[in-house]
């Protein structure tokens, strides 16, 4: 599986998981708000209702309080001419009776009343000489209208009427005691019928429906008649299990949900008890939920699509420079291995070489000492001419010559081969010199050299003093071999910051430009080097020791009558005494 | 008015010999209820119900004489005026046939009616230039109460007897009533709308009966 697989895997899993997190929130929240909105609304028409309701029956009250303190109906009833109440009442009502002939453009829960009658002092109903003018009443709902004893308060009530239309309605009727002017007692009642608020106002927003519900049964025109007695039933279930007035439930009519709310209409009335009923269909928001659910799930899904592609983007956008440098890391690893293998054949190669270096040296030795003793012994013998002697001479001049050779070249092998250690210590630079030149002067020699010094007494260098020593051999040897009769070797010792220095000059035919390049490698003889003994091994030597000792060998100049070499070496920490010392 | 007023006045004084020695005179007490309210400094009476019961206040009483007696020629004419949304007086008794006169000193509408069995009226809304004054004839013996349809706390009182002996006491229950025939007779005092005393007198030509109704 490529990265940008997994890449594209985790983000999408991640997109995934924050669109079904966050559509689950805005899902729970959106429902909930919805829920709410519905319940506000919903408390809202009916603190609506209720209010139009109180302003309605204070309004209705405060007419009928009106009506009952009008002279003429009080003189009727205390002056003994109750023949003349009903024609009083007419023309005192006549404005409350206006809208006796409903017409359409009359708005429901006008203030009109539908009947009225007044009681006598014992709570019956006085009957009206023409029903027609005072609004037509069944006996049925006269009926219900009767009274023990007269009320002393105002009271609300509901009587169940069979309608002119057919079907069964409810009358919100209003009682208002009238007092005697002259007693002070109730000696009348003025009662007012209108039709409910409830039933009369059906056009309400938000789809709230509303009905009364008296004596067991609901009277909502909204609803078919079975659903009115199912209703009524479950109100009537409700109503008689608690005591509380106003409270709501949950009910379903033909499969559609709906929210109930139920408030007693009259409390504290002689009147049976009457409920206003309200309505509120839950389909519209349980479909408004279905449908912001959809919405939702649309916006959801269009989330993830847009996550993927993103995710698919940035996938690629991020991968690619991950995957170049899996590329990139693939070739290095590749040209690495090569490197590696180049290196491990070379390094076998030299290790072989320098194997093959060291054997022949040893194979070589032997042979050259076998050389040698025999050559020697036959030195010692005294039957041969003198020619002979001399040959062997040189014969045994050569093994020796021989022999440095073999030296050089085991040497060289081993620091070809990197085994040759070093094992460093303070080494007096100065002391060695002394040394050689002391050598170099008690040499037997026609050439009359004259020695220059100039280095102080100490200079230690850090080395290891048979290498430090050889280099120097090397270097005056040549000083020497190379100069001319007369000449002279000049040695010059210093100290820089943290190296020492060596120059070693002498005069003598000069190296040429082009003989400069190549006076440092192998088995290379100058010009005039047939002429002087060497095996061509020395300065390559030299330089590899000094070079080994963490210094250098070069060649300064060489013109004219003077050439020189320069030397250098790490300066010790430390000269061996205080070393000594310390320790 | 005034020439009415002066052979009214003639008449008087033509018939006081014979008032004075060939009639009879009834004067007495008639004890009303106590009053709670301040001394009347003007003679303004109201009508109160206490317990349904229409009275003055201060209470007053008519005291009448009960009998058969021939009707006046000529109706008589009595005034009770609306001023300061009350009637004035509050308490006023006529014989049959009297016509009275209510006319309003009062800067308002004023619609007088009533529904006594007396008498049932209504004189509708009028303003104090009416012309002619409304007015209405009572006929039926009785207690009329008067009241105003625009104004529901006005009552007035109209006592119409059938008689032409009557007569209002003062605040103290006095009264003093003469001119009148002799014979067997019951004297009647009105003290409020459900009570009525009555006694039995016999009045003699020329002498002064004293009656005490307790």
């Amino acid at each position: 599986m490529s990265f940008r697989t997994k890449l594209l895997a985790a983000m999408m899993l991640v997109v995934s998981a924050l669109t079904s997190l966050g559509l689950y929130l805005s899902q729970r929240t959106v429902a909930a708000g919805a829920e709410r909105d519905s319940q506000q609304n919903f408390q809202a028409e009916l603190s609506w209702l209720h209010k139009i309701q109180e302003l309605r029956h204070a309004e209705l009250a405060e007419r009928c309080r009106a009506l009952v303190a009008k002279p003429r109906i009080h003189a009727a009833l205390e002056d003994n001419a109750l023949d003349l109440l009903y024609p009083s009442a007419k023309d005192e009502l006549r404005d409350l009776m206006e809208g006796n002939e409903p017409s359409p453009e009359q708005e429901a829960g006008t203030l009109d009343a539908k009947f009225y009658r007044f009681l006598d002092g014992t709570g019956a109903v006085l009957s009206p000489l023409n029903p027609k003018d005072v609004g037509n009443l069944s006996g049925s709902a006269e009926g219900q209208l009767t009274f023990k004893n007269l009320p002393e308060m105002q009271q609300i009530g509901y009587l169940s009427e069979s309608g002119d239309v057919g079907g069964e309605t409810v009358d919100e009727v209003m009682v208002v005691p009238i007092f005697s002017t002259e007693t002070g007692d109730v000696i009348s009642a003025l009662v007012v019928g209108f039709q409910p608020f409830e039933l009369a106002r059906q056009r309400v927003g938000a789809g709230i429906k509303s009905g009364i519900w008296l004596n067991g049964r609901l009277y909502l025109p909204a609803l078919s008649k079975s659903a009115q007695a199912y209703l009524g039933g479950e109100i009537t279930n409700a109503v008689t299990k608690s005591d509380r007035t106003q409270s709501n439930f949950a009910v379903s009519v033909n499969g559609a949900p709906y929210l109930l709310f139920y408030g007693r209409l009259n409390p504290d009335s002689l009147f049976p008890p009457a409920y206003e009923i309200c309505i509120y269909p839950l389909a519209d928001l349980m479909a408004r939920l279905h449908r912001l659910r959809w919405q939702i799930g649309g916006a959801g899904a269009l989330l993830l699509l847009g996550g993927f592609v993103a995710s698919n983007f940035v996938a690629g956008r991020l991968s690619a420079p991950v995957e170049k440098l899996a590329e990139d890391s693939e070739t290095n690893r590749a040209q690495r291995k090569r490197a590696e293998a180049a290196l491990a054949s070379t390094s076998e190669e030299l290790e072989r070489s320098a194997r093959y270096s060291a054997d022949a040296s040893h194979q070589l030795k032997t042979p050259v000492t076998i050389l040698r003793a025999g050559l020697e012994a036959l030195l010692t013998r005294e039957d041969f001419n003198p020619e002979v002697y001399h040959e062997l001479s040189v014969l045994l001049h050569q093994t020796h010559r021989l022999t440095g050779v073999i030296d050089d070249l085991l040497l060289l092998s081993r620091i070809d081969a990197g085994h040759l250690q070093i094992e460093s210590e303070p080494i007096n630079l100065s002391q060695i010199v002394e040394e050689w030149l002391d050598d170099l002067g008690e040499l037997p020699d026609s050439l009359d050299v004259k020695i220059e010094k100039k280095f102080p007494a100490e200079l230690y260098v850090a080395g290891e003093k048979r290498y430090i020593s050889l280099i120097v051999q090397n270097l005056l040897e040549n000083s020497r071999k190379y100069n001319r009769p007369g000449g002279r070797i000049r040695v010059a010792g210093h100290r820089n910051t943290d190296k020492i220095v060596l120059n070693i000059g002498n005069t003598g035919c000069p190296i040429t430009g082009d003989e400069q390049e190549h006076i440092f490698e192998r088995f290379h003889r100058g010009s005039s080097g047939t002429a002087v003994s060497g095996n061509g091994l020395g300065l390559n030597l030299a330089r590899e020791l000094a070079r080994l000792h963490g210094g250098d060998l070069r060649l300064v100049g060489s013109d004219d009558d003077w050439t020189e070499f320069e030397v250098c070496f790490r300066v010790a920490q430390q000269p061996p005494s205080r070393a000594a010392e310390i320790v | 008015m005034d020439l009415r007023g002066i052979v009214s006045f003639n008449a008087i004084f033509a018939l006081l010999p014979i008032l004075a020695f060939a009639q009879a005179s009834v004067e007495g007490r008639v004890e009303l209820a106590k009053s709670h309210s301040a001394p009347v400094m003007e003679k303004r009476y109201k009508i109160v119900s206490i317990g349904g019961v229409l009275a003055t206040q201060p209470p007053l009483a008519v005291v009448y004489l009960d009998g058969s007696f021939p009707k006046p020629k000529s109706p008589s004419m009595k005034q009770i005026v609306q001023k300061d949304l009350a009637f004035l007086p509050s308490l006023l008794a006529v014989q049959v046939g009297t016509r009275v006169e209510f006319p309003s000193l009062d800067d308002v509408y004023h619609n007088i009616f009533s529904y006594s069995p007396a008498k049932r009226f209504d004189l509708g809304r009028y303003r104090p230039e009416e012309r002619p004054i409304p007015s209405e004839v009572f006929d039926v013996p009785g207690l009329v109460v008067l009241r105003c349809d625009i104004h529901e706390h006005m009552r007035g009182l109209l006592l119409v007897l059938d008689t032409p002996y009557f007569i209002r006491t003062d605040e103290e229950g006095r009264f003093r009533l003469s001119g009148l025939p002799s014979g067997h007779y019951t004297l009647k005092a009105w003290i409020d709308s459900k009570t009525t005393r009555e006694k039995p007198v016999d009045l003699k030509r020329g002498a002064t009966l004293h009656v005490d109704f307790p």
